[in-house]
């Protein structure tokens, strides 16, 4: 589709309207140069005529007459200069952390960087996928493609109406060349033979008179055009049902102890974010209880190295949707759970620790389980903050680890293996202004103890309560602590996006065009019958002509022109002389290798 | 659970085809000397009889191969188109090879040709062994990802080459990177037999996404092998072109190297071979990139998020489309495209080896 372009950029040099509007030899410069060489002189010889009835030209004039710029936007140059451009703006994205990927690495590499880190930040580095640089090439590369479909979607609806061009009026010079001799041979039949073969093998055909012969010109292929605007429009498509997608959908977190229950609303998240165009009325209402979390590790025994990894997870939920009967299922990674209007996917566990406070006074100030936060490590060492705010007479935090196999030495305590082996708590106790009343919105899983006083033992260094589940501890100043049982928690992800399968549809779409643009072979072929040869005698020597030609590699062209031809001449009953093809033939390069 | 008998025959035959391929590379390298040496002797015999014929030398020229055993000696009777077939290599082995007249004994690029052949047969045992003994399909972790994918290359430039015997002299460079990401593989990226991670497990998708990787990798490979062919062909042939134009009768150009490429295809049929090449490739990679985001929305809960792997294989896509959009553009069509293409392929081994190791990101299970 050179052509196309070249319409656009150089309209005088582009005179070959009939042939094809939107290609040219151009784009096989691959191809064997003797098949480039006929479709460029094809075009030659064609160019001068003016054109013909159903073959309309593009309509060059109007085109021509559009602003310069429109039509540097939509040349073939611009739209490959902005694909490149996409492709290195991506880079920094993929070499910077980014921001919606991971805000905690991207705070962690400012902070390291100074100033360099704010620059960076300022042109947008951190969040490269929406910079104005980014969208600025990605939103012109898809009008740049909108205004190079809308002209070929006329140009090739006018072409698939119109006929096949004219049959060139030397075939020599073409693919597959081959003359026959046919004395006797009833030209009419062979003609009408030739074009009913040639439609039943799917090609376009048209039967045309020539000075002192007749021919048929056949053309298939253009399904290839098709395919090709197909790819560009439904990559549209894509863009369209991403934005889409983006305007509507929303995604929110949650985290449910064992026993605990979830019910859809925003409320219930721990995080939600949303489309421009959410409703929070759209979200569908469903409840589920976490009945239980499941996970199984490599055993100690097994292979060394991976002693502790995770083997699976698994969570049994049983879920409510309106109207319908309470149905229990199970979700593990790769396996979420799909309602209507959500999916939930399981992305994360944890130990929630039962642990009971009870101040000086003897009041109970924290009961039930703790969420805690696994530290990343192989024996899921978590870290366990709880706030008692209405501990008198200070408000107290606890903080320390929860330990599933939990050993303490001098590294401090940590664990060793992630499965409950031998469960233990970690724990200091704080006191002081938690800061909860300075209205700064604070995170439920950290606290500062910098500013609180660690409750000390009698040797004044902080009081280490190390607990297993079943007992308690009684803190020099009358805090008790108890360790009553382990749960487990999972980690959801609830998320809708109403045009995600417009967008897995669209880029289906796109790949099958694509598939059908790369390898559906686009072609011509030409049948030419001539009665007599000069001698005026009515003998009715008839030569019979085929040879084709092909718009990008076709290693099965010449041979289909030869049986084609085989096949016209075994239908009459004449003997026929064939001669090879003449030395200007093309020849065959693409079977050469096959030839040592 | 894992069979760790099988997971040692695997890393056997494994190592066994690293030494295979070794030997098969000797094999296509010296393939490629001897066509050189043999290339400059005919000129050399060429100039020679020349010199003679200028000098009215009467009695015809014999050439014995030196230490050849002189199997044949031609006789010079004629101009130096036809001296050149009776001339043997002084290389001393009878590598005529695919070109040349039957000797009856196997040239070196046969020999390397059913080495590579054997070689691969045992890579495949070895990549399926590795299946059989962690009881899933062998892609995991970069160590199977490699060799499975240099697998896939090597099965792909054999079956390219059974039909166009032309072709097996590209062998020295396809056999010179598959060795070298095998070495990779098996001196860095290697790790011992294991199951999947839960974030690999329950999904079909890491069946087709990764299947679908690997043969877009071994594509890309091979694509950027006859793309960087055809940039030296291209560049060999103007060269040629120009000294014959300026009168040399004998044009010479880039030595030794120069004679390999007058055995290799056209630069016009290298870049049709890679077109074709590239455009499977792509339509592999576009697929690659849509069940990556069905399989992380499957995983993940959304189709796309810009984590590192799938920004690269983004890139990688995009430019493969630039290298197809480039082949029609007027003013990029030829060296600028396989330009691109080649791009496309240093993008592949970016995403393969320092976005898998360096940068953190969702994918780096990987397994190392
Ligand atoms: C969103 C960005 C784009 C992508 C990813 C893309 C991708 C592709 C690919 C992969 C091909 C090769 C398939 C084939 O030969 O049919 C192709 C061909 C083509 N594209 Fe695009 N394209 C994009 C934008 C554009 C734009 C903006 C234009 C208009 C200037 C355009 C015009 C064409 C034409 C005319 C061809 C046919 C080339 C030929 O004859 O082989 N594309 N495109």
């Amino acid at each position: 589709m050179g052509t196309d372009d070249a319409d656009r950029t150089n309209p005088p040099e582009e005179t070959d309207k009939t042939l094809n509007s939107t290609r040219t030899s151009d784009s096989e410069s691959g191809r064997t140069s003797a098949a480039a060489d006929s479709w460029s002189s094809k075009r030659d010889k064609d160019g001068p005529r003016p054109a013909k009835g159903g073959a309309t030209p593009p309509a060059l004039g109007l085109r021509g007459t559009g602003r310069f710029l429109w039509r540097q936007l939509t040349s073939m140059q611009t739209a490959l200069i902005l694909l490149m451009l996409l492709a290195i703006a991506a880079v920094p994205g993929s070499l910077y952390p980014q921001r919606s990927v991971n805000p905690a690495l991207t705070d962690q590499f400012l902070e390291e960087n100074g100033r360099w880190g704010e620059i960076l930040d300022t042109l947008g580095f951190f969040e490269v996928f929406s910079s104005p640089w980014f969208s600025a090439i990605y939103l012109l590369l898809f009008i740049s493609l909108i205004g190079c479909i809308i002209p070929r979607l006329g140009v090739h609806l006018r072409q698939l109406r119109a006929k096949p061009p004219r049959t060139p009026s030397r075939l020599t010079r073409f693919a597959g060349y081959t003359r026959l001799e046919l004395p006797g041979a009833d030209a009419d039949a062979l003609l009408e033979r030739a074009q009913r073969s040639l439609r039943r093998s799917r090609y376009r055909t048209d039967r045309r008179e020539e000075t002192a012969s007749r021919s048929v010109s056949a053309e298939r292929g253009l399904l290839r055009e098709t395919g090709n605007l197909l790819f560009h429009i439904s990559l549209v498509g894509v863009l369209i049902c991403i934005a889409g997608g983006q305007l509507t959908n929303y995604r929110g977190q949650i985290t449910v102890v064992e026993g605990n229950g979830f019910s859809n609303s925003l409320t219930q998240y721990d995080s939600f974010e949303s489309g421009a165009w959410f409703d929070a009325a759209d979200l569908p209402p469903f409840q589920f209880t976490l009945e239980e979390f499941r996970a199984e590790y490599v055993l100690e025994g097994a292979d060394e190295s991976r002693v502790g990894q995770p083997l699976s997870f698994e969570a049994d939920v049983a879920v409510t949707t309106p109207g319908q009967e309470q149905d229990t299922r199970t979700l593990q990674v790769n396996k979420p759970l799909h309602v209507d209007g959500a999916s939930m996917y399981l992305l994360g566990n944890g130990y929630a620790p039962e642990v009971t406070v009870t101040d000086p006074e003897g009041n109970v100030v924290a009961e039930g389980p703790v969420i805690t936060v696994p530290m990343g490590d192989v024996g899921y060492t978590s870290q366990l903050v709880i706030k008692a705010p209405d501990a008198s007479p200070k408000q107290t935090a606890v903080v320390g680890f929860f330990l599933p196999t939990g050993v303490i030495d001098e590294q401090g305590p940590h664990s060793i293996y992630p499965d409950l082996v031998d469960p233990q708590l970690a724990l200091t106790v704080h006191q002081g202004d938690l800061g909860l009343d300075s209205g700064v919105p604070q995170n439920a899983y950290e606290v500062d103890v910098s500013t609180l006083e660690p409750i000390t033992g009698e040797d004044g260094t902080p009081v280490l309560v190390s607990l297993a589940p079943g007992q308690f501890y009684d803190l020099p100043d009358g805090t008790t602590v108890s360790f009553d049982g382990v749960r487990r928690y999972a980690a959801f992800d609830v998320a809708h996006d109403p045009f995600e399968r417009w967008v897995l549809v669209s880029a289906l779409v796109a790949v099958g065009g694509l598939i059908l643009s790369l390898f559906v072979p686009r072609r011509r072929l030409w049948v030419r019958v001539s009665e007599d040869d000069g001698k005026g005698g009515g003998g009715g020597l008839v030569v019979l002509e085929v040879a084709g030609l092909a718009r990008s590699d076709d290693p099965t062209l010449t041979d289909d022109v030869k049986t084609l031809a085989d096949k016209l001449a075994a239908s009459q009953d004449g003997t026929r002389h064939s001669d090879s093809a003449p030395p200007d033939a093309a020849p065959d390069d693409t079977h050469e290798g096959s030839a040592q | 659970m894992i069979d760790q008998q099988l997971a040692e025959i695997s890393n056997l035959a494994i190592v066994v085809t690293i030494v295979l391929y070794v030997l098969a590379l000797i094999g296509f390298a010296a393939d490629l000397a001897s066509t050189s040496q043999r290339r400059g002797d005919e000129r050399l015999a060429a100039r020679e009889e020349q010199e003679r014929k200028a000098a009215r030398a009467t009695q015809p020229a014999v050439l014995a191969a030196a230490g050849s055993g002189g199997t044949t000696s031609a006789t010079v009777d004629g101009g130096p188109g036809s001296s050149s077939d009776g001339v043997e290599s002084t290389a001393g082995d009878e590598a005529h090879s695919g070109t040349g007249p039957a000797t009856g004994a196997m040239s070196a690029q046969t020999f390397a040709f059913i080495l590579s052949g054997a070689a691969t047969m045992l890579h495949i045992v070895g990549v399926a062994t590795r299946a059989a003994a962690t009881q899933r399909v062998p892609w995991a972790n970069m160590y199977e990802f490699a060799t499975t994918s240099t697998a896939v290359v090597m099965a792909a430039f054999l079956i390219f080459s059974i039909k166009r015997a032309e072709l097996r002299a590209l062998g020295t460079f396809v056999v010179g990177p598959v060795l070298l990401v095998m070495l990779l593989a098996q001196t860095l990226w290697i790790v011992p037999a294991a199951a999947l991670t839960p974030s690999l497990q329950n999904s079909h998708w890491i069946y087709i996404h990764i299947a679908i990787a690997i043969v877009a990798t071994a594509l890309s490979i091979l694509g950027a092998v006859v793309a960087t062919m055809q940039l030296l062909q291209g560049r060999h042939e103007r060269a040629m072109v120009e000294k014959a134009a300026a009168g040399e009768e004998y044009p010479e150009h880039w030595g030794r190297f120069g004679h390999v490429l007058d055995r290799l295809p056209s630069s016009t049929t290298l870049e049709g071979l890679s077109f074709r090449i590239h455009s499977v490739a792509f339509v592999c990679w576009t697929f690659t990139l849509i069940f990556g985001a069905i399989w992380a929305r499957e995983a993940w809960g959304r189709y796309w998020g810009w984590d590192p792997k799938e920004v690269w294989t983004f890139i990688i896509w995009v430019i493969y489309a630039a290298y197809l959009h480039a082949r029609a553009t007027g003013g990029f069509r030829g060296n600028r495209a396989a330009g691109l293409a080649l791009a496309g392929f240093v993008a592949v081994v970016f995403n393969y080896t320092i976005v898998n190791t360096i940068i953190n990101g969702l994918h780096s299970y990987s397994g190392l």
